[in-house]
Formats: structure tokens, sequence, C-alpha cells
């Protein structure tokens, strides 16, 4: 039942005078017939009917003074109108909703996800999250927020637009995928539990098999004499033993300074390989990646222009950023821009690997555990602490002995950290 | 090659100085009138010296008559001189405030180009130097609304000399806000001869990606303690110090949000129909899509400026800042 009242049709009136009907009690109308005459102070206006239907009462007479929101008439609703083929349809589904009704109800009748709710509702997101949703193709209204009183982040936008895609290439595959052939690994299983594979994990997936799709790694192994310089953080430490002045510095920040020194005579791995326009672009800068494992995987937080920095810096910044990358809190801008990294898997404990590059890098060098070893030096068996390392590169753009060159330079600057004196600037 | 500028420290009050004294030894039509401007040397001795180098006839004391100062002075300005009128305190300008309505702002559109008003009204105003009642509105918005009028805000010695350079060379009315917090908070190298700071350019004073700070004036110091205690948060302002007022510098702003998504702006002058309004409609209309969260605004409260016992409360400090400043970033 459609309700036609008297709705404001002059600046701000409050009533009218009914002057005069057009329709009576059973006449059929059409949407925007006029129904209606009436008089305000300022116009006499004609009121046409809402919708299409049967006149089915009129509530005032004429010469009622009728206030605005009173209703003058109601109009029971046709059903929607039809084209003769489709009026046996009609009388099978015969309904006596009006028209009206029936577009409220219908979605809930529907199957689609969301539903009559999400049509009249607004999810919550900044103008800048909508921007990305509508740029990738994605209704906002479909996505369930995760931020602050629901609302969808930026991060939402992405997840949706990476799991939106993701089942419909599985069904692909599924569907092509001849049911006869039966080598496909089957990956269902009832005694499984099953992790997501996206997000970070996804990610580092993605990095990891472009960078070994691409790369031909050659990874050369060698061992460092580590004593020196972890007496030399000793002494420093016990200089300092509150570290007031900083200098309570890792050892991990001595290797960082020691790669930058060899690279600046091995400059072939502080590089990018530029295959489309066939150039080896040598980085004046050395930004070191550090590899670092965190609660969500592998994070590579980049300590810049190490080539301008001293130890201590190098050791404040490292601190700062491994402590940040475990905490999730890390920014875009600190992870960009690398041009070498180090993976110091040694406080987890290993002794040799094959790590794969940080693609576009052209090299990486991972440190592993240290241990007491007894070794020869001159004639004699002293112990000492040893450490391995792993130099993986890319041997499109260096060869085998280049890197074995660059890491006896490692190793010397370690074994004799006063070396690096020399460089300082 | 390297051209040799010989400066001088000067804080902003000689700087201002030292710019009407380089535009009065270059152009005999330039002439200073004001309240105390002569003998006295000014209210803050902005105009100190001028009249021993100069004369009276050109470094003129007036009358206490705000309305005639202005009056007269657009006068002269219409007839070949280039006046440079000094209020004692942005709020005693309120008996002038009809002259520049409705004469100095619009000489140029009543008369189709045939006359400019090139007057300069300069101004201390603000807060913050525990002055008593009136002394320390800051009712610059009211002549952003006045269109034919630029209004501009140095916030170092720097700037001021080259700024009002500039408003002296300009062919329309200038309102010259001098913000007395500064006046004597800090020296900086001012070069000795002539340069001109363009009018209707904002500066960026620090480079950041995760929010911008606008501000201008006295705010600048508040909003530069603000971004560094924000930096050891983990949070990088972009930190714009707006300059000019009206003319506004549209797209400074404009490229400074669509980089980080993101604004809070601070002005001491009350919330309602401040500058910050503008601002954030400006922002609306060109940057809407880039923004990441509600733009803040930390300004004065919608009451007069109080007296000087609460004077600290009302100005926003740089705690408040900074809470704007995470409020955006954590949205």
């Amino acid at each position: 039942m459609v309700e036609v009242k008297l709705h404001d049709i002059g600046e701000g009136m409050h009533e009218g005078e009914v002057i005069h009907f057009f329709v009576k009690t059973g006449d059929s109308v059409k949407i925007d017939q006029p129904l209606v005459e009436v008089q305000t102070d300022k116009v006499t206006a004609e009121l046409p009917s809402p919708a299409a239907g049967t006149i089915k009462d009129i509530k005032v007479k004429e010469g009622d003074v009728v206030t605005v929101g009173s209703v003058i008439l109601t109009i029971e609703a046709a059903s929607t109108p039809t084209s003769p083929s489709s009026k046996a349809e009609d009388k099978v589904n015969a309904s006596e909703q009006p028209v009206v009704d029936k577009i409220v109800k219908a979605p809930s009748n529907t199957t689609f996800a969301g539903g009559i709710a999400t049509l009249n509702k607004r999810v919550l997101a900044a103008p800048f999250t909508r921007k990305i949703a509508r740029e990738n193709g994605v209704d906002i209204e479909q996505i369930t927020g995760t931020g602050a009183g629901g609302r969808v982040t930026d991060q939402d936008v992405y997840n949706f637009i990476e799991n939106g895609s993701v089942p419909k290439a599985e069904e692909k595959i599924e569907t092509e995928a001849p049911e006869e052939v039966n080598t496909a690994p089957s990956f269902a299983t009832k005694n499984a539990e099953e992790i997501p594979f996206k997000g970070r994990r996804k990610q580092i997936a993605k990095k990891m098999v472009q960078s070994l799709a691409t790369i031909p790694h050659v990874t050369h192994f060698e061992e460092i004499d580590v004593t020196a310089v972890m007496e030399l953080k000793k002494q420093l430490k016990a200089m300092d033993p509150e570290n007031k002045r900083g200098m309570n510095v890792s050892v991990a920040a001595f290797f960082v300074k020691a790669i930058q020194i060899a690279l600046k005579d091995f400059p072939i791995f502080n590089a990018k390989l530029d295959e489309e326009n066939e150039v080896i672009r040598l980085e004046k800068n050395v930004n070191i990646g550090i590899a670092t494992d965190s609660d969500e995987g592998l994070i590579v937080p980049v300590i810049s222009h190490v080539e301008q920095r001293n130890v201590r810096d190098i050791a404040h910044d490292m601190k700062d950023k491994i402590t940040r990358a475990k905490t999730n809190k890390l920014k875009g801008s600190d992870m960009t821009g690398g041009t070498f990294t180090i993976s110091n898997v040694g406080p987890l404990g290993s002794i040799a690997a094959t790590p794969i590059i940080n693609h576009p890098e052209v090299a990486l060098m991972a440190f592993h555990k240290t241990k007491k070893t007894p070794v020869v030096v001159g004639n004699e068996i002293v112990i000492r602490s040893m450490m391995n390392v792993s130099m993986s590169f890319d041997h499109r753009v260096a060869d085998g002995a280049t890197a074995v060159m660059f890491t006896n330079r490692v190793k010397e600057l370690i074994e004799n950290p006063y070396f690096m004196t020399l460089e300082l600037i | 090659m390297t051209t040799a500028v010989d400066t001088k420290k000067l804080t902003m009050v000689q700087a201002v100085t030292d710019g009407m004294r380089v535009m009065m030894k270059e152009q005999e039509n330039v002439i200073v009138l004001g309240e105390d401007v002569g003998q006295n040397g000014g209210v803050f001795r902005a105009t100190d010296g001028l009249v021993a180098e100069f004369g009276e006839k050109r470094v003129i004391d007036t009358p206490l008559a705000e309305s005639g100062i202005i009056g007269t002075s657009i006068g002269l300005a219409m007839n070949g001189f280039k006046p440079i009128a000094e209020m004692q305190f942005l709020g005693f300008i309120y008996p002038a405030f009809n002259q520049i309505m409705t004469h100095a702002s619009r000489i140029r559109a009543r008369t189709l180009g045939a006359f400019t008003v090139p007057m300069v009204i300069r101004a201390p105003f603000g807060a913050g130097v525990r002055a008593p009642e009136i002394h320390s509105d800051s009712v610059e918005a009211l002549f952003t609304g006045m269109p034919g009028m630029k209004v501009v805000v140095p916030s170092n010695p720097y700037d001021a000399k080259g700024m009002l350079i500039s408003a002296i060379e300009d062919p329309d009315p200038v309102l010259f806000l001098e913000p007395m917090r500064c006046y004597r908070s800090t020296k900086m190298d001012v070069p000795d001869g002539k340069y001109n700071v363009p009018l209707g350019k904002a500066a960026r004073l620090q480079e950041g990606d995760d929010v911008t700070v606008f501000a201008y004036g006295a705010m600048i110091d508040v909003v530069m303690k603000a971004a560094k205690t924000a930096e050891e948060k983990g949070i990088n302002c972009d930190v714009i110090d707006l300059r000019s007022l009206y003319p506004l510098d549209k797209e400074m702003i404009a490229e400074s949000v669509q980089k980080t998504g993101r604004a809070v702006i601070v002005h001491e002058a009350p919330g309602t129909g401040g500058l910050g309004e503008t601002i954030m409609s400006l922002i609306n209309d060109t940057s809407f899509l880039y923004m990441k969260a509600p733009i803040e605004r930390v300004t004065g409260f919608d009451t007069p400026v109080p007296m000087f016992a609460l004077e600290d409360h009302y100005l926003p400090s740089a705690e408040r800042v900074v809470q704007a400043i995470e409020k955006v970033t954590q949205f």
C-alpha cells in the first residue's frame, strides 16, 4: 500500500487546502498521473502519483486544510507492468504483494553474499582506502573491516584482493585437471592442520621464487677467526659498562663495517644487474640489508649509507631496526634501497647454508655459529673462536675467484679489526 | 662560482627595520606612518632610527586614530606613495577595519584596475608575551576572507625582511603580520642588502612522509618541537610554514598531503572560522582521495585570549600537537 502524503511543495509551508481531486476511489492510476490539486499560501500545485495502481482510500475532502505529512489518499500498487508474453508467468506466480513491497523483499530471496544488509550499510573506510579498492575493482562494501570500530584498512583491501583471486585460480586448476591423471599431488588430508598461505609468507615465497628463478646462485664458504673482534667488543664494553657512551656494540656491527670496506675493493658485489638495458649498475651507497627472523617470517630492514657511518652508529641502527622488525613496526622506507644483504644466523646456530640472494642484489653473506675450535697458528695448536661464512653470489655478474677474494678481504678485516681503523673517514 | 653576501645576525624586529630602511633608501616614495613610529621608534622599536635617517616627512607620527592612519595611507597609496602603516597591535585595527574592507581591498576592482593601493599594514599580533587584553588577538582570519588583500606572516628574521620588501613592492595592499613572540626569540643571518622572499609561497621546514603539519608565525617553533618528539616515536613529519595566509600556497599544501595522506593544522587563533577550516576545505577539494585519516586541528579556543595567567593553556602546546600527530597516524 502506498500512502500519498502532503509534502512541502513551497518554502517552509506547513499546510495546504485541497482544491480538487482528479481521481476517485477505485480509479486506476499511472505513475506521475496528477491525483490532487493543493493550494498553499504561495502556490497551487498538483500532486502526482508516486506509483501505478488503484486508488484505495481517499482520506480527506475537497476544501479540507491538511498539514504537511498528512496522508491524503492511499494507492494499492499494481504488480510490475508486464508484456503480453509474461502475463502467463504472472498468473503462475500470482502475488498480491504491491510493487514496493516486492522491491524491498526481493534481495532477501537472492543468494549473493551480503544480502540486503550490505545494500543499506556503508562500511567505514578512509578515502584513500576506498581509492585502493576502486582502482582494483573491489566492492569495498563486501569487505569486513579489521580496523578500529570495524573500519576497513588498506591491508584489508589488499588481503581481499589477494584472497579473492586465490580460490578462483585453485578452482580452475581443479576443474581443468583430467580426473584420470592421478600424478598430481593431493593436498587433501583429514589429519593436517591448515595454515593460510598468504600475507607475508606468500610475499616471501614469491620473492624467493623470483630470485632463484632469475639468478644462477653460487655459494662460496670460508671460515673466519673472530677471536680478535670478540675481544675488541669485550674491551669496549669494559670501558663503558653502563653503555653511557654507546660503546657496547655488537660484533655484527663490525661484520657490517668489514663488508662495506671490502665492497670498496669489490664494488661488483654492491651492484644491480639491469638485464633489459644490458648494464650492471655499481651502487654508490652501501646499504646493507639485515635478514631478520620475525614471528611473521623473514624480513630485511636496511642500514643505509654504511659508508658514511661509524661502527657505533651502525650498531645502534641495527639494534633499533631489528627490534622493530621483530615487533612489526618497520616502515616501508626502512626496508627499501638495500644493495647487499647479510644473514646473521649464528645466534640461531648453523655451520653452513646456501642462502638465496635478495633480488635484484648481486650477493649475500651469511654469518654462522661461532664456536671455540682448536686451530693451528704458526706451529702451535691454540683455541680460537671460529665462524663459518657462506657467500652466495650472482654468477652472471661475478665469478668465483672474485667472490673468494672478496670473502678473503672480509676475513682479513674481521680477523684484524684494527685494519678497519685505516678506513676511518 | 659563488657570490659572497654580507650578512648580519638580526632578530626579527631588527630584520623588519632593516627591510624598511633598504626600501626607504631605494625609493623616496616609501614612507612610514603610525602611532609613536617617529621619535619613539615604535612600540616595539621596529622603526627605531628611521626618523633620524629619513626625516619627519617620511617617518610620520600620527594621532591615536587607526581609521585615520589607514584612510590617509589609502589616499597616499593611490597618489604615488608607498605607505607602510604601523598598527601598534593587530587587536587595535578594528577602527580601521572599515577603511580596509570597503576601500583598500577593493579599489583595484572598483576602478577596474585603474588604481591600485600599494600599501603595507604592519601589525604585531599573537599571544605568549603576557600582554594585556586585546593586545594578543590573532584575528588574521578576518582579513583572509577579504578579497584583494594579501595577508602574510613571517616566522623568522630572514623571511621577515625578504617578505616585507616583497610586500612593499607589491602593487596591492598587504597585511604584514609580525608574531610578537618571534620578535626577539631568535637571531639569524640576514643579508645586508635587498632580497625578496616571494609572497604566496609556503616553505617546507622539514621533510617527512607520515603526516603533514601546517603552521605559521609563532606556532612554527611549537610544531618543530612537536615534530622532533614525533620523530623520536618513529613518525616523520612534513612541516610546512605557510607564510602566506592569503593567497595560500595551494600547490605545496596539496603536494604535501597527497604524499603523506594525513594533516595536522596548527594556529593559535580560535578554531571556528580560523584558517584551519580554509585549509581543510582546500585539502578536501584537491586531495580527498589521498586522505588516510581525518584532518586534525590544534588551535586556540573559541574565546578571547585570556589574561596572562591562563595564556599558556590557551595557546597550542607541543604536547597538544604531538597528540594530534599521533591521533592521525594511529587512526
